[in-house]
């Protein structure tokens, strides 16, 4: 075998929550540096997908395998999996709102996390600069000692990036990153996400069509819990289906 | 650059150089060595009072910085005065039982030392057999060594189950009383092995000791002292750094925390086993000084009251710990020891042991509404004035 062309594999997959099927069927790959994509009407599922991959929901069938090895996650909890290199990016921005943006990052910084490890901890000089650089990357290099409870909302998005890529993972799920954020911002980040998907894989998912156009990656549409259409934006936007479920409204 | 503990946590020096300073002025005061202006029951009033800020930031270490409320930490603490008691009880009766004996004409077997002990030790519970658990009570390094391990080994597997299936909130403070609640019942049983109802006693007299009590009450409060110092160090250097992050991560957000890879169980599981020992350290230092412990020490309330200390002191600060289970414990010893004078207002006589109940609990809803962080926060309007 050459190289491993599929990161993350989803099949078969469907979660009901009282009886209403929130997940139908889904099935899903991205490879491990690839950008992509996933729109869809709200309610259509995308977080919920989410939560499946991180190990918040179980699903009541189907397979979520990743890696070489094609190890299952279901098997994994929410710790491992994120140990297992996916990391995540809430819709609503979660940062530690208590604490220091630069206690922040430090505690998404990759490192051992158990708990002795974490208590004999002690911050390298590499580890500082690195914390620095990204906050420089996320445009927060004046804030760092600021308490992020005192962030506007696009600089706890962009704390909550910050933290993402602190953590280097494998694969990056962004949950819409771009709310509430002005128009240069969202350039930038944009920016950040095709850079982060050079080295690793990325799924953003997002309702803003503008955003996703300069993403230029491929695209996957949900709709009720399964994959409506999947492609190039022009492709998936010239599909009927799609025009009817979502763009037409 | 990187910056000493000491000076990233300047309020540790503070504490430290504080207590200090106490602990030398009491001692000069005190009628062992001193002046004697403070009465030896006094002197042991306060080496009471630090054992109970020591269980106090312990309290604090688990529900202000970590979330987890708790409201079963006393039943460590008595478990860890039952451990030391068990050791001082035992050796005591020994020496008695060896006296009385030495009176005979044949010198007696270690059997009947034994069996002379046993009969004095649980006589009161109609019995004279040793039972199992006082399997090492003739050594005192055992019973030290138990008063870390028992409180330690129970503190993991019960936390072990809760945390494991994820019980959180109200429901783990509820386990936790219940906890406490099955300890206190079991104890009162006679068979218990611990004497039931009367709990362990006499454990102000060190066994061999010939000083005063003056002058072993000044002794027990320097061995308070140097543990509050070193619980204090311990729990600064615990909540400093980046695992003092996680912890209050995983109380302001336990399933982000959980998302970023950090295995919140056993954080959890680690900091409150760690507690439920510093807790059993301070219970083994506070029974001498009482020299009494029995089963209604570790009844659900008293856990409680430990809450409401910490709740008042300011939660997610170690020196509002301290200041919350000093300022508290000391009025309360005042208002219920009948040294508050009654107030007899004519048509009603105030009195003080029982309304002071009504002004601890008053007081606790007062400041969970009005000043949610306590007497601590006080240090935060002083801090604000300087720098204006
Ligand atoms: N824990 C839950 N319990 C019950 N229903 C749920 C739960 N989580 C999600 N749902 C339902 O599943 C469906 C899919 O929700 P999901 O949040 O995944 O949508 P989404 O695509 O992310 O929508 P949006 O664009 O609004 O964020 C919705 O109808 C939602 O109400
Ligand atoms: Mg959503």
């Amino acid at each position: 075998m050459s190289q491993m062309n599929t990161l993350l594999e989803v099949s078969g997959v469907s979660v009901s929550f009282d009886g209403f099927r929130a997940i139908n069927n889904l099935s899903f790959q991205i490879g491990p540096s690839e950008l992509r994509a996933v729109i869809g009407p709200n309610g259509a599922g995308k977080t919920t997908f989410m939560d499946i991959v991180t190990g918040k929901t179980r699903p009541d069938e189907g397979r979520v395998l990743w890696g070489e090895k094609s190890i299952s996650l279901l098997a994994l909890n929410e710790a491992q999996i994120a140990q297992a290199g996916v990391g995540r990016k809430f819709q609503k921005p979660t940062v530690f709102e208590e604490q220091s943006v630069r206690e922040n990052l430090m505690m998404a910084r990759r490192a051992p996390r158990s708990w002795w490890a974490v208590l004999t901890f002690r911050a390298s000089a590499q580890d500082r600069t690195r914390v620095e650089e990204l906050a420089q990357e996320v445009g927060l290099q004046e804030h760092l000692d600021r308490v992020a409870g005192e962030l506007s909302h696009g600089q706890k998005q962009w704390l909550e990036i910050g933290m993402l890529l602190a953590q280097e993972p494998r694969l990056l799920l962004v949950d819409e990153p771009a709310a509430g954020m002005t128009p240069q911002e969202r350039e930038h980040t944009t920016d950040l996400l095709v850079e982060a998907a050079k080295t690793r894989a990325v799924v953003v998912v997002e309702h803003d069509m503008e955003f996703v156009r300069r993403l230029n990656c491929k695209v996957t549409v949900l709709h009720e819990g399964s994959v409506l259409a999947e492609g190039g934006l022009d492709h998936v936007t010239a599909n009927p289906d799609v025009i009817d479920v979502y763009l037409g409204r | 650059m990187r910056k000493s503990f000491v000076a990233q946590n300047p309020s540790v020096l503070v504490f430290l150089i504080c207590l200090s300073l106490f602990t030398v002025v009491v001692t000069v005061l005190a009628e062992g060595f001193g002046v004697g202006a403070l009465s030896t029951s006094f002197i042991k009033t306060l080496g009471k009072t630090l054992c109970l800020c020591l269980v106090a930031i312990a309290m604090d270490l688990i529900w202000g910085y970590c979330g987890i409320l708790s409201l079963g930490h006393f039943a460590f603490f008595g478990l860890g005065g039952y451990m030391v008691g068990m050791w001082l009880m035992y050796a005591r009766t020994e020496i008695i039982v060896e006296g009385a004996l030495a009176q005979g004409d044949i010198p007696p077997t270690p059997q009947e030392i034994i069996d002379g002990i046993g009969n004095q030790i649980f006589g009161v519970v109609g019995s004279s057999d040793f039972p199992v658990v006082w399997t090492f009570a003739d050594s005192l390094m055992s019973q030290l060594l138990l008063v870390l391990v028992v409180p330690g080994l129970l503190a993991l597997v019960f936390g072990w189950l809760a945390f494991r299936s994820r019980v959180t909130g109200v429901y783990l403070s509820i386990l936790t009383q219940a906890m406490t609640l099955a300890l206190a019942l079991y104890l009162f049983q006679n068979d218990s092995g611990l004497r039931g109802n009367n709990g362990l006693s006499g454990l102000q007299n060190l066994p061999g000791v010939t000083a005063p009590q003056s002058a072993v009450s000044l002794w027990f409060f320097w061995a308070s002292a140097l543990a509050l110092g070193a619980g204090y160090i311990l729990s600064a250097w615990v909540v400093s750094g980046k695992f003092g992050s996680v912890i209050r991560g995983i109380r302001d957000n336990e399933a982000r925390v959980r998302f970023l890879g950090y295995p919140v169980e056993s954080f959890k599981l680690m900091l409150f086993t760690l507690t439920a020992m510093i807790a059993a350290v301070a219970g083994a230092l506070y029974y001498p000084q009482a020299g009494i412990i029995n089963p209604a020490e570790i009844a659900p309330i008293a856990s409680i009251y430990l809450a409401v200390w910490v709740a008042i002191g300011g939660r997610g600060r170690l020196y509002g710990a301290v200041l919350g289970a000093a300022f508290v414990s000391l009025v309360s010893t005042w208002f219920t020891g009948g040294q508050a004078p009654d107030i007899n207002l004519g048509f009603y006589t105030v009195q003080w042991v029982d309304w002071w109940q009504v002004i601890l609990g008053l007081s606790f809803v007062l400041v969970t509404l009005f000043a949610p962080k306590g007497i601590g926060g006080l240090f935060d309007l002083l801090k604000r004035e300087d720098k204006a």
